[in-house]
């Protein structure tokens, strides 16, 4: 599914991958742990091809194909998600028009037929019900008004909307109380599949509690520093970064 | 210079569509309890000219409305500038400005806004707002609100902004697997909707987004 090979990235000029190796299988979740400024994020941002970083070295091939000749849009089409940290904010724009430009997008990319607004609007109310997200926040501008949670919870749905192969999620996590983290981590887990993979970005255990990962990888400086099993979260949560990366 | 008068208790409807070359001016008088709506498009990127629309209204009977919206695509070399200039003569009136423009290209665009409010006319409630949006580096939009009150029970509000195409709504829409090209155009749409929206004649309303489409494409 993909495959990261001696990644190095950097931003104005400043390195912040500095060699990542990743495999990761379809029907695999692999959680990405690490302290603040690891550069969790910054792994999130150049898979999905963020303008401001520049890889200097090293590949990623995602379904054999090799993913930094894409455009952000064509990573997307090919089935790459991200799940941002922090949501934008489109006012003016519906999620009824954004969705249905970028479901359409992706099934031209696919050489299937777009929706017409019929089909379109009886899909998002489907995926709607799956992660409890209300009728009138779909009706809204993206993400215009909403609350911390909503934003998370309609970053789930629209993952839902476009069924990715691979699903990146950003801190998810942050900034959600324990209930909607509930419903976001179910709506993840009910789309997960043997066909998809997904790599969780998060600080906290917390998450895996709901989205268990079959490898976690610390990220420290730059670089997965170890892998292991999900036990290895817990040991982290005991030891904090400091006692893993000197171990 | 054409000249208007809304007479008294009338309402009134003026829909400008600007032509390039044209230098247009209007000189509007609104008797009491008058209401009247000018809509203003500049979406004519035919000819790289300087023009200018002019709108110079002033209420001189008392209750009257004023509602100005304008939107404009300015592109290649064009240079225009939109000018309004309400006067509030007698108490108890009111004016609302919402104007929006982007700037492609080397466009130069202005916006000046004056808005007089007389010694003697209490009660004014007066809106302006301008919002742009520049497309390119090379593209400039001056913007000039002018306000003098010189009447002291009153409300009145003034804003302006410019600003570019927000990259992290472009990058975000990408990701989602929409172009930069369709993520720019849906962005434009929702910079001029609320204007749009202000027109409420469903024919008028499709020819201008079929105008606007076509330049933006």
């Amino acid at each position: 599914m993909l495959d990261i090979r001696n990644l190095h990235a950097s931003i104005a000029g400043k390195e912040i991958l500095k060699g990542i190796n990743l495999h990761i299988s379809a029907g695999e979740t692999h959680a990405i742990m690490g302290p603040n400024g690891a550069g969790k994020s910054t792994l999130s941002a150049v898979l999905a091809g963020h303008p401001a970083y520049t890889v200097t070295e090293g590949e990623v091939i995602f379904r054999g194909k090799n993913l930094l000749e894409m455009t952000p849009e064509v990573r997307a089409r090919e089935g790459l998600f991200l799940s941002f940290q922090y949501p934008v904010e489109i006012p003016g724009v519906s999620m009824t028009n954004f969705m249905r430009a970028a479901v359409n997008a992706k099934r031209e990319h696919n050489g299937l037929p777009v929706l017409n607004a019929g089909e379109f609007l009886k899909l998002m109310r489907a995926k709607r019900a799956l992660v409890e997200l209300d009728n009138k926040l779909a009706g809204r501008s993206v993400n215009e008004g909403f609350s911390g949670g909503e934003k998370k919870r309609n970053e789930i749905f629209q993952m839902a909307m476009l069924e990715p192969c691979l699903s990146i999620l950003d801190e998810t996590d942050s900034g959600l109380d324990i209930d909607a983290l509930r419903i976001v981590a179910e709506g993840v887990n009910k789309l997960h599949n043997e066909t998809s993979a997904t790599i969780v970005i998060t600080h906290y255990q917390r998450l895996l509690d709901y989205i268990v990962p079959d490898f976690v990888h610390i990220l420290a400086d730059g670089q997965i520093v170890r892998t292991g099993g999900k036990e290895l979260a817990l040991e982290l949560e005991q030891t904090g970064y400091a006692g893993l990366v000197n171990n | 210079m054409q000249e208007i008068i809304v007479h008294k208790g009338e309402k009134k409807h003026l829909v400008i569509m600007h032509v390039a070359e044209e230098c247009a001016q209007w000189q509007i008088k609104q008797e009491a309890d008058s209401v009247l709506t000018v809509h203003v498009f500049c979406l004519d990127t035919t000819a790289d000219t300087e023009s200018s629309v002019i709108l110079d209204i002033e209420q001189i009977g008392e209750h009257a409305e004023t509602y100005i919206y304008g939107l404009g695509i300015l592109t290649g070399k064009q240079q225009i500038s939109v000018r309004t200039h309400v006067k509030h003569s007698v108490p108890n009136g009111k004016s609302n400005q919402l104007l929006k423009f982007a700037v492609r290209d080397e466009a130069k665009g202005s916006f000046v806004g004056e808005l007089i409010v007389a010694p003697h006319a209490q009660h004014t409630e007066a809106m302006q707002t301008n919002r742009n949006v520049l497309l390119s580096p090379t593209a400039t939009m001056h913007t000039q609100p002018q306000l003098e009150i010189y009447a002291d029970d009153v409300k009145c509000s003034h804003g302006a902004t410019t600003g570019q195409i927000d990259e992290s709504a472009l990058f975000y829409m990408q990701q989602r697997g929409i172009a930069p090209d369709e993520a720019r155009r849906l962005l434009l749409a929702a910079f001029f909707h609320d204007v749009q929206t202000t027109l409420n004649e469903p024919a008028v309303e499709d020819r201008i987004q079929r105008k606007i489409e076509k330049i933006i494409l």
